[in-house]
């Protein structure tokens, strides 16, 4: 009887902390990358992970504050039954990593030492250095090669998943895939496969994210039938080196540390930056928020940075967008003593020293909050049923999805130093649900009892696919494609959306889309053809390049990195008091009246030629959502009348209970 | 920013390709309009998406690895004019100074799979060999991990900073390059097999040494310590190193491996007398 | 390494690995040790014994007596300490250093230089002493040899019992000479001090940044005074004059009656330079019939 296996697709700290309890549960593993898996994206996490600790406890913080913080941070998107029990888990994560040989800092008694991070008032983020997410997926690499040498895991590096395999009755049993070297399409027999790919950033051309953050095998799930959730939430970093070929993150704490962001007010204006006189700078942030200057929160960064480029026309230079951010008026020796390592980079990459010359910076996309829609089973005291085999789940059986492909802990937005909490703790969570899985299947495997016929019509299908592709002729060039792609969604679907602009984005897509298989590759070899293999990832993107178009236009609100204008709800602006608190009281019933309408999931489905969007509630059973303030006018009125109608609302259900 | 305004308008990059291991090699030149703040990486995208030589002659994309193009990922390593270095932080402006050519070449230690693309599995199955884990007893929660001082923490972060690029290696003159092809009749599982007792029996290389330095230091680790050290006493090991420092003046994480190397060299120093006085006695 | 079967050339082969894969550790150990103890302690004392021929022969010739002292005992003691070990190193350090790619023109830091340099100067190192152990000792003791093909080929030059003024002489048989010398001590010297550097990484007796550089300080140190040592011994040799040699030779003859007289060293004519008055086939002493072999 043949073995029970599972095919993990992604090696980043999902994928690798999947196949690494996996293995621990005796369970076979294929553990299939684009690269060698120590080489995932995961490296590029710089800040931390978040968790509750001793010390955060003592000054009242708890698991429910650490889920709080999350669901409101990400502007009650989330599912909360699933955030919960990830920040119950969190502290025990972090033992774990600790465990694994994580060089975390320390204090000077030993202890784990912890640093503060946005959205939150404890200090929970463990940290190693400025490379976190590396440290973490070495510590797994690690674990996963351990069980290599055992023979548990069988690692398929260098191979691109082109698509689950489904019987006929709808259940993933297996994968195909294509080796980058031999080009050989192979289909693997698994009696579960996980996908742990990652973000998609590539669709946005350039991005923080990696070469391999393309989408592509999410996309190749949302083709064979799974739902994509909140796609549209794509979280934007206000402050990244703008690259050739990618954007590099400066991090916040160049502002933290007095830096002043400023255009020059002549458009393009040619001089040197320092031959600008204060008079002729825009220091526009300091300008339109006098309170917090440049230390704005990240969002409207974020927003104010790319109105005055992208509206105002004030970008630093002529064919680029970008605003300066100035740290020459502080000391040298005290730049490279405070912010040394992340000077460094824009040293190393830009070949300038920001203590002598202003930073140019832009914002750029940086993680997906939205990803293959999962599934999750709920306790009734809050938090999952642990070993379910609904947990993870996508809509596809035996299909699962965990890490950043997934989509459902982090909402609209997602809190700095959770990401690396959720990669883990999913991927943790996820293997027990899958031995209860596969001992639900009975003894011997699903995947070997099916007919050979079903893996060979699969890679029959992807080699046609193959070969069509290389025998295409036509006038178009992938690369530029995707340039032209990365274009059209950076300007309609990043930091501020209009319905006009995502509606001819959405036609442009399309036409796009028609051109993008009209390509003629110009390398039609059958060894290590890069070009072929891109192109196909590039064709993927569509789906989800649509799904993003769609949903962001199908949601008439402003929720978390999602950001319309037109929807959002003003401020305050009576004097009178009385006037005021009808304001107040309107505001209040307007909101209501949003969470009613909008406080859903959106989920696409692709259906071979277009993208339909559905919605779905979130279960926001354990905190009520809330209003977020953020800088607006009138926040202490509106909040009164929340907590007055909060109150009521209580009141009212206890009434009820006692009746 | 660097002056442009002595920059050509347009550079050549000669790149020494292969379209297949065991394919000659031969070079190819392409010329690029000038940009300020390109780097490698970038440049060859440009090429891949243009694919046509500086003689106007179409041809295929240049492949070649990478990932995160901010140097923690190891990928893109590659020979650029002459030096050993990650493609994504070199920087056109700088390689322009001294000329209007950048000369790119695969690293010359490893199998070139095609063009600049070299695979690096000698360097992934050196840490099998010396064991580079922690051997923790399982992932349920068992409670945080021992307390450790800030000045290990200290020691142990730079080196855990090893992204396995092969700059170190591909600088080594004790290293040599192992290419290996399937013979006649020899399963996948038997070319498999040659090929990593062939990798056991070459010099492991400083990433590993400094790895085991790692993972020797931490308190768990240390409990398995005389295992590494014996897998760095066997042929191949830290015996090979011949002390050229070459590694650790092109570690692009400035990794301390000569330290490692000499913190290694003693410990394998005491570890072989201890076993050797140790060893049972022979029974009759 | 433990191998039951190995794969070689796709045929599974069934003989262990070789005595130098399994022991690949060990003999790389002794090799460095050997370069410290004996060969390079040897290299010392000797370097340090020659330099005393700059200021005076006189003790130059004491203790090459000294040496000599040990009488029949002295071959198995050069065998052991000196000839087995060094014909080790050396062969084993052939055998390393064949198949290495030296790559300073890429990467030119000192480092690497002092790597090449190693191996270049150990070839040549290798290559000296070999013709170095030739033109001073002949090789071989035999008569017939050192008559008839080393004396000729400009070997056998050196005479225990005349050390100061034979060596003068052999210093001085052809410009040649001192331009090796100068050439071969130097490179040893290097290879010394360099490898004791080494040694200490290799060991782990230098590991950190600071260590190593100050340890780089102590080569450094170690390298200018026997390189000085070395000069001055050549220096000394070759500036000797025909006078001063003649007189040298006198001194000796006059030690060597004396020594013999107080039973100190053992009489034998073939350690006698040819123009000693000691010398084989000038008296026709009792000690005559005492030929010896090997040295």
């Amino acid at each position: 009887m043949a073995d029970k296996r599972v095919l993990v697709v992604g090696g980043g700290l999902g994928g690798l902390s999947a196949t690494m309890k996996l293995a621990e549960l005796g369970i076979k593993v294929d553990l299939m990358s684009l690269t060698p898996v120590k080489r995932s994206h995961s490296v590029c996490a710089q800040g931390g992970i978040n968790s509750v600790n001793d010390a955060t406890r003592q000054l009242g913080d708890n698991e429910y504050k650490h889920f709080d913080d999350t669901v409101y941070g990400g502007d009650f998107l989330n599912h909360q039954p699933p955030v919960y029990e990830m920040a119950m888990w969190a502290p025990k994560v972090i033992d774990l990593m600790d465990r694994l040989g994580v060089t975390f800092n320390r204090t000077q008694e030993g202890f784990l030492d912890r640093r503060r991070f946005g959205g939150t008032l404890y200090k929970r983020t463990a940290f190693a250095g400025a490379t976190t997410g590396q440290q973490l997926l070495y510590a797994l690499d690690e674990q996963v090669r351990r069980w290599e040498v055992e023979g548990l895991v069988k690692k398929h590096e260098m191979w691109d998943f082109l698509g689950p395999i489904l019987n006929d009755n709808g259940q993933c049993v297996g994968a195909v895939a294509q080796d980058l070297f031999s080009m050989e399409i192979k289909s693997f027999k698994a009696d579960a496969v996980v996908v742990a790919s990652g973000g998609c950033g590539l669709i946005y051309g350039r991005s923080t994210m990696s070469m391999t953050c393309n989408g592509s095998a999410a996309s190749r799930c949302m083709q064979a039938g799974a739902k994509y959730g909140n796609a549209e939430f794509i979280q934007v970093h206000p402050t990244a080196i703008p690259g050739a070929d990618k954007l590099r993150l400066m991090s916040e704490s160049a502002r933290g540390e007095g830096g002043r962001v400023w255009v020059p007010r002549k458009p393009h204006d040619s001089r040197a930056p320092k031959e600008i006189p204060d008079s002729e700078r825009y220091y526009f942030l300091e300008e339109r928020y006098p309170e917090y200057g440049n230390l704005v929160p990240r969002d409207i960064a974020t927003r104010e940075i790319f109105d005055v480029c992208v509206n105002g026309g004030l970008s630093v230079e002529e064919n680029r967008q970008c605003v300066y951010l100035d740290l020459t008026h502080i000391e040298a020796s005290e730049l490279n003593r405070k912010l040394g390592g992340i000077l460094d980079i824009y040293r190393k990459f830009q070949g300038v020293d920001p203590c002598y010359t202003p930073m140019r910076i832009f914002p750029a996309v940086h993680y997906s909050m939205g990803g293959l829609w999962t599934n999750y089973d709920k306790k009734e005291s809050g938090g999952l049923i642990a070993g379910s085999p609904k947990n993870q789940a996508t809509s596809i059986p035996n299909l699962y999805a965990i890490g950043e492909v997934d989509y459902h802990y982090h909402g609209a937005n997602r809190l700095g130093a959770n990401s690396l909490l959720s990669c883990i703790f999913s991927g943790l969570f996820v293997a027990p649900g899958l031995e209860t899985l596969l001992s639900n299947q009975g003894p011997g495997s699903v995947a070997a009892e099916q007919p050979q016929s079903l893996y060979d019509e699969a890679v029959k299908k992807q080699q046609e696919r193959h070969e069509s592709l290389l025998k295409q002729s036509g006038e178009e060039n992938p690369y530029l494609i995707h340039q032209e792609m990365g274009a059209l969604m950076t300007n309609a679907a990043t930091v501020v959306r209009h319905n006009n602009q995502l509606e001819e984005a959405i036609g442009k897509l399309a036409d796009l889309k028609a051109r993008a298989w009209k390509c003629s590759l110009s390398d039609t070899g059958t060894w290590s053809n890069q070009n072929v293999l891109f192109t196909k990832a590039m064709q993927d993107m569509f789906p989800i390049a649509e799904a993003i178009l769609k949903g962001a236009l199908a949601r008439d609100e402003c929720r978390g990195a999602h950001y319309k204008p037109e929807f959002q709800l003003p401020g305050l602006t009576a004097e009178d008091p009385a006037e005021h608190r009808r304001q107040a009281e309107e505001w209040c019933d307007k909101f209501e009246q949003n969470i009613q309408k909008f406080l859903k999931t959106s989920v696409s489905t692709y259906d071979g030629k277009d993208v339909t969007i559905s919605y779905e509630d979130v279960d926001t059973s354990i905190e009520p959502p809330r209003p977020r303030f953020y800088g607006l006018v009138g926040a202490e009125q509106i909040s009164e009348v929340w907590q007055e109608r909060k109150k009521k609302k209580k009141e009212a259900a206890q009434a009820a209970v006692t009746n | 920013m660097i002056a442009h305004a002595n920059k050509p308008k347009t550079f050549f990059v000669k790149i020494l390709r292969q379209d297949a291991p065991g394919k000659p090699s031969y070079w190819e030149k392409f010329e690029l309009d000038y940009e300020p703040e390109l780097n490698v990486i970038s440049v060859l995208q440009k090429i891949a998406a243009k694919a046509t030589t500086a003689g106007g002659q179409k041809t295929t994309p240049v492949c070649w690895d990478c990932g995160c193009l901010e140097e923690v990922c190891g990928a893109c390593t590659m020979v650029i004019n002459n030096k050993v270095r990650q493609s994504c932080s070199a920087l056109v402006d700088k390689l322009l100074e001294d000329g209007r050519e950048i000369e790119l070449k695969p690293m010359s230690k490893f199998p070139v799979v095609r063009d600049l693309y070299v695979d690096r599995s000698r360097m992934f199955n050196a840490l099998k060999k010396v064991k580079a884990w922690i051997p923790v007893d399982g992932y349920y929660d068992l409670g945080p991990g021992p307390k450790q001082s800030r000045g290990d923490q200290e020691m142990a972060y730079p080196l855990s900073e090893c992204m396995t690029c092969g700059c170190c290696v591909e600088a080594c003159p004790q290293y040599s390059k192992i290419e290996l092809t399937p013979n006649v009749g020899e399963t996948p599982e038997e070319f498999e097999d040659r090929k990593v007792d062939t990798f056991n029996r070459n010099f492991v290389g400083a990433a590993a040494i400094s790895q085991v330095a790692l993972f020797n230091l931490n308190p768990t680790g240390k409990m398995n310590a005389g295992e590494r050290l014996d897998a760095l006493t066997e042929e191949g090991g830290i015996q090979v190193c011949g002390n050229a420092q070459n590694c650790v003046a092109v570690c692009p994480k400035k990794i301390p491996l000569t330290m490692s190397i000499g913190r290694i060299g003693r410990a394998v120093t005491f570890n072989t007398l201890r076993k050797w006085f140790d060893r049972p006695a022979k029974k009759h | 390494m433990r191998r039951q079967a190995r794969r070689w050339k796709g045929s599974v082969v069934s003989s262990a690995p070789s005595f130098l894969e399994r022991h690949e550790f060990l003999l790389r150990r002794l090799h460095s040790l050997a370069g410290l103890v004996p060969v390079g302690a040897y290299m010392m004392v000797h370097l340090a014994v020659n330099a005393s021929v700059f200021g005076s022969p006189r003790i130059f010739q004491r203790l090459v007596f000294h040496i000599h002292s040990l009488g029949p005992v002295l071959p198995l003691v050069e065998w052991t300490f000196i000839f087995l070990p060094i014909i080790f190193h050396g062969a084993f350090g052939l055998f390393i250093t064949t198949g290495v790619k030296p790559n300073i023109e890429a990467y030119p830091y000192n480092s690497n230089l002092r790597y090449t340099l190693q191996r270049a100067t150990g070839v040549i190192a290798f290559l000296f002493i070999f013709w170095h152990v030739f033109h001073m000792h002949g090789w071989f003791h035999n008569h017939f040899w050192v008559t008839y093909v080393a004396h000729p080929l400009m070997g056998a030059e050196f005479s225990p019992y005349n050390a100061g003024s034979s060596a003068a002489l052999a210093m001085q048989a052809s410009f040649l000479v001192p331009v090796l010398y100068t050439i071969g001590i130097l490179a040893v010297v290097f290879h010394f001090s360099n490898g004791l550097f080494t040694l200490g990484i290799t060991w782990g007796i230098w590991i950190s940044p600071t260590a190593q550089e100050r340890a780089k300080l102590l080569a450094n140190v170690v390298f200018v005074i026997f390189a000085v040592a070395g000069m001055a011994s050549i220096v000394g040799l070759y500036s000797m004059s025909q006078e001063k040699i003649a007189e040298v030779r006198a001194e000796e003859d006059e030690a060597y009656k004396v020594l013999v007289e107080t039973g100190d060293i053992v009489p034998n004519p073939e350690k006698h330079s040819p123009l000693s008055e000691y010398a084989p086939g000038k008296h026709s002493d009792a000690e005559e019939s005492d030929v010896e072999e090997g040295e």
